[in-house]
């Protein structure tokens, strides 16, 4: 296809940016034809969200050029590159939650009646009309009337897509677009990507989800540390090479090792139940035992472990920990109990962005590291330089560095370090590697695994399948707030696994 | 991020220089405001007036310090002046029936309990802070008029018995340390002790990590609903400290005292780099905010500019210091000027 397209739509040559004396980007390029998916891989902190912003107009590259039909280009500010039909669509979506679809496609641009006072007002017959032809053009079937805040994840991602095509956009970039869909709804993004591609619409598509990258991209281009590793037509390269290019070493295929059998019970849940929600709930987490619950998004799963951590209220149920019950009534309780917790969306439950490294990883063990409410200076950095030594966190400029200039990988780590510190005997985990890259990932499993040998009780909650399989000794399936299942890592398969969480009774 | 060491040390250094910047932006401020005002006036830059505007900022200084924990904290207390004026009339009302510093005593138990208040309708109630502390502000200034029946009541010895009392408490307005008058050194002593606090203690810490992320404290199992009441309490208690300081400097308690104080001290310590947004700020940045607007308030006196322009410049320059944290937030997008494009 690239071959009648001597020109490339876009081509970015030759990028590099620092911040704060910290070479981010270095002689960083890519180029991308008409019709074409182009994914851009890359550990996080590899570069390529600053790649991205750059193109965007967020950012400015110190030295570089971007060009579009083979013509420069000075991009500003965001606008700039609005205007070159440059479009993002990025994992947070930007969406008015109380408008309709058709208000939301529309937004900024209602066209209005005719007349004296017709001009006055929004014309909605016209409103409903444009938003269906708008959603036709890709042959979707929703309603423009429902709002914002009633469809799933990708049907907003869908509503951000259409609005993006009316824009004109020539270029389109997704960041993540499939972390929050289940398998038919990547199914149908797809099948739109595919749509987009025959009107000549470019792709660049970021993904952590190999597999995907497989399915939908013609070519990658991947970054390490703000270099430029390789670019290969997907033809060329297999799963592993392209993990190998990334990470600029051989991973290892992380499997856990076999659970320990008949050690204590650390924590005990009973019947715990919440109307609606979760109903009767019952499992044990042993000593030096990894549990996954397995379960599609919104199955109850975070629901359940925020409910026994404290933080969101339950209906009925016990706990006990070590034979001995316990009443837990916030996360407070739950940490004096010795549980830790690792929240879903870790910008916005885990991280305390502003605050240094340091102060986010001592979060929750105020208690050891003060005298008569002063911080010991000495004894709190020393006990964080273990965490960062024995986690291998990355960062930039010592553990004085605010959080936020971390990766999300890194981060994630931290958040692993706060619950460490605090000497916990369970950890409950829900999704921790969204968002997280595959170096990382098996980072924190091979953490995991090594916690369990010293006999911590982990509990993980995931909806990715993989992630579930690699890191459990014991699966857990739950689907419409009922436990469905309970699988032995060595005897379960995907096909079961995911018959389970769909409420297939096997 | 690419690690390097050499980048280290750099980024290091760049966010050292970067935190200094808004502190230098301050003093250049105050410097060009005592430039202007000497200019505009030559009482200005005597000792006579620097000592008078120092001590006359007593009331807004107090207040700032527990103002700005506060704000960082991503609180907000409207109620401040008025609860400094009933503070100021119960230590006038109970002068003669219980004794002036049994006075001074419940006049700071009731600041705290205005504080617990306000606190309590945020925290427990849920109910937004500008309008609980705006009904508190209402209350406190109407109850001042109740307890002093509107007038102004003097603080002076006027029975001859109590008059050790009366003397020990002149001192808090005419008594010095060395040559520096006590409420100076007191306010001194109370940014030096805050500053202590909010860098090396668990309060401090906290304050800055709810007003960062209020969800992600309570998920690390912070008592972060203590800790906001505690804010608001010590907010409530620094009016009354401010109110003991300003009924021994007027040797009078008036429910009309400290008017839009509350302003003034938002504006000083938004002014000094203090987010509204919460999570960020800085007690050195407010000392300096407060001196800035004393200086700026002192120096347009000086040249009889009237009260009503006074007010309309220090709301100018409240909305302009809240806009320059917007843009510091990244909550607007300024283009860039003419002569900072970028490099190419």
């Amino acid at each position: 296809m690239s071959d009648s397209y001597p020109v490339p739509l876009l081509e970015m040559k030759h990028i590099a940016k620092s911040f704060f004396g910290v070479q981010v980007l270095d002689d960083v390029s890519l180029s991308v034809q008409a019709g074409e998916v182009l994914a851009l891989l890359g550990e996080n902190g590899a570069g390529k969200s600053t790649l991205i912003k750059i193109l965007n107009g967020d950012y400015q590259m110190d030295t570089g050029v971007i060009c579009i039909d083979g013509r420069a280009m000075d991009f500003r500010e965001p606008r700039d590159a609005e205007m070159q039909g440059i479009h993002m669509i990025y994992q947070e979506q930007h969406y008015v939650p109380e408008l309709s679809v058709a208000e939301n496609l529309l937004l900024g641009n209602l066209p209005v009646g005719t007349g004296l006072i017709g001009r006055l007002t929004v014309d909605w017959k016209k409103v409903r009309a444009m938003a269906y032809e708008r959603l036709q053009l890709l042959n979707l079937s929703l309603d423009p009337t429902s709002k914002m805040k009633d469809l799933t994840v990708v049907e907003r991602q869908i509503v951000e897509i259409v609005k993006a095509l009316s824009a004109e956009a020539r270029i389109i970039v997704m960041d993540e677009p499939t972390a929050a869909l289940t398998p038919p709804e990547v199914e149908r993004l797809f099948a739109i990507i595919n749509n987009l591609r025959e009107k000549g619409v470019a792709i660049i598509y970021i993904s952590h989800r190999l597999d995907e990258v497989f399915d939908i991209a013609q070519r990658v281009t991947v970054l390490r540390d703000g270099r430029h590793v390789g670019t290969a037509p997907i033809e060329d390269v297999t799963m592993a090479s392209v993990v190998d290019m990334m990470v600029g070493r051989t991973l290892e295929n992380h499997t856990s090792t076999a659970p320990l059998s008949s050690a204590k019970a650390v924590l005990d849940v009973r019947h715990f139940t919440r109307y609606g929600v979760f109903d009767d709930v019952s499992m044990t987490i042993r000593a030096g035992e990894i549990v996954g619950i397995f379960g599609l998004i919104g199955s109850g799963q975070i629901s359940l472990t925020q409910s026994i951590f404290g933080a969101e209220p339950h209906d009925a149920g016990q706990l006990s920990m070590f034979g001995r019950r316990i009443t837990i009534r916030s996360p407070q309780d739950a940490q004096r109990a010795g549980i830790g917790f690792v929240p879903i969306d870790r910008k916005v439950n885990g991280i305390v962005k502003g605050q240094s490294v340091r102060n986010n990883i001592t979060l929750s063990n105020w208690r050891n590291l003060t005298r008569l409410g002063f911080f010991r200076q000495q004894h709190e950095k020393t006990h964080v330089s273990q965490w960062v030594d024995a986690l291998g966190i990355r960062m930039a400029g010592g553990s004085d560095v605010p959080i936020r200039f971390l990766s999300g990988g890194n981060q994630q780590k931290a958040i692993l370090a706060r619950w460490l510190e605090a000497n916990i005997k369970v950890l409950i985990l829900n999704e921790p590697t969204w968002g997280v890259d595959v170096g990382a990932r098996a980072d924190i499993y091979e953490q995991l695994e090594k916690l369990a040998q010293q006999g911590l009780a982990v509990l993980i909650v995931s909806s990715d399948i993989q992630e579930i399989l690699a890191v459990s000794h014991r699966i857990l399936t739950i689907y419409q707030g009922r436990l469905t299942g309970e699988f032995a890592r060595t005897s379960a398969t995907q096909e079961q696994l995911i018959a389970a969480a769909s409420g297939d009774m096997v | 991020m690419t690690l390097s060491t050499q980048g280290q040390a750099a980024s290091g250094l760049r966010r050292v220089w970067a935190s200094a910047q808004d502190v230098l932006a301050l003093i250049v401020m105050l410097g060009l405001i005592v430039l202007v005002m000497g200019r505009g006036s030559d009482l200005f830059l005597t000792s006579r007036n620097i000592t008078n505007l120092l001590m006359d900022s007593t009331t807004v200084a107090v207040i700032a310090v527990f103002m700005t924990m506060l704000i960082i904290s991503g609180g907000l207390d409207l109620s401040v002046a008025s609860t400094t004026a009933l503070c100021g009339v119960i230590i006038g009302a109970m002068q003669d029936s219980a004794g002036l510093w049994q006075g001074v005593m419940v006049a700071l138990l009731i600041g705290g309990l205005i504080g617990f208040i306000n606190g309590f309708l945020v925290t427990y109630v849920g109910i937004n802070p500008l309008i609980t502390t705006l009904g508190m502000l209402s209350i406190a200034r109407g109850l001042a008029f109740v307890v002093a029946d509107g007038l102004t009541i003097p603080v002076i010895d006027m029975t001859g018995q109590q008059t050790e009392a009366y003397t020990t408490y002149t001192q808090l307005s005419e008594g010095k340390i060395g040559t520096i008058p006590i409420p100076i050194v007191f306010v001194v002593g109370l940014f030096i002790v805050g500053l202590i606090v909010l860098r090396y203690t668990t309060y401090g810490r906290a304050v800055y990590t709810i007003g960062d992320n209020e969800k992600a404290a309570y998920l690390a199992g912070l008592p972060v609903k203590r800790y906001r009441m505690m804010t608001y309490i010590l907010c409530g208690l620094g009016a009354a400290i401010a109110a003991v300081f300003l009924t021994a400097r007027l040797y009078a308690a008036d429910p009309r005292a400290a008017p839009n104080i509350e302003l003034t001290v938002i504006t000083a310590v938004v002014l000094g780099g203090t987010s509204l947004a919460g999570g960020q700020g800085s007690l050195i940045g407010t000392l300096l905010g407060v001196l800035i607007l004393s200086g700026l308030l002192n120096g347009l006196k000086l040249q009889s500019v009237s009260t009503e322009m006074q007010n309309i410049t220090q709301g100018i320059v409240l909305l302009l210091a809240v806009g320059i944290d917007q843009v510091r937030q990244g909550k607007i997008h300024l283009r860039r000027p003419w002569f900072m494009k970028a490099k190419r």
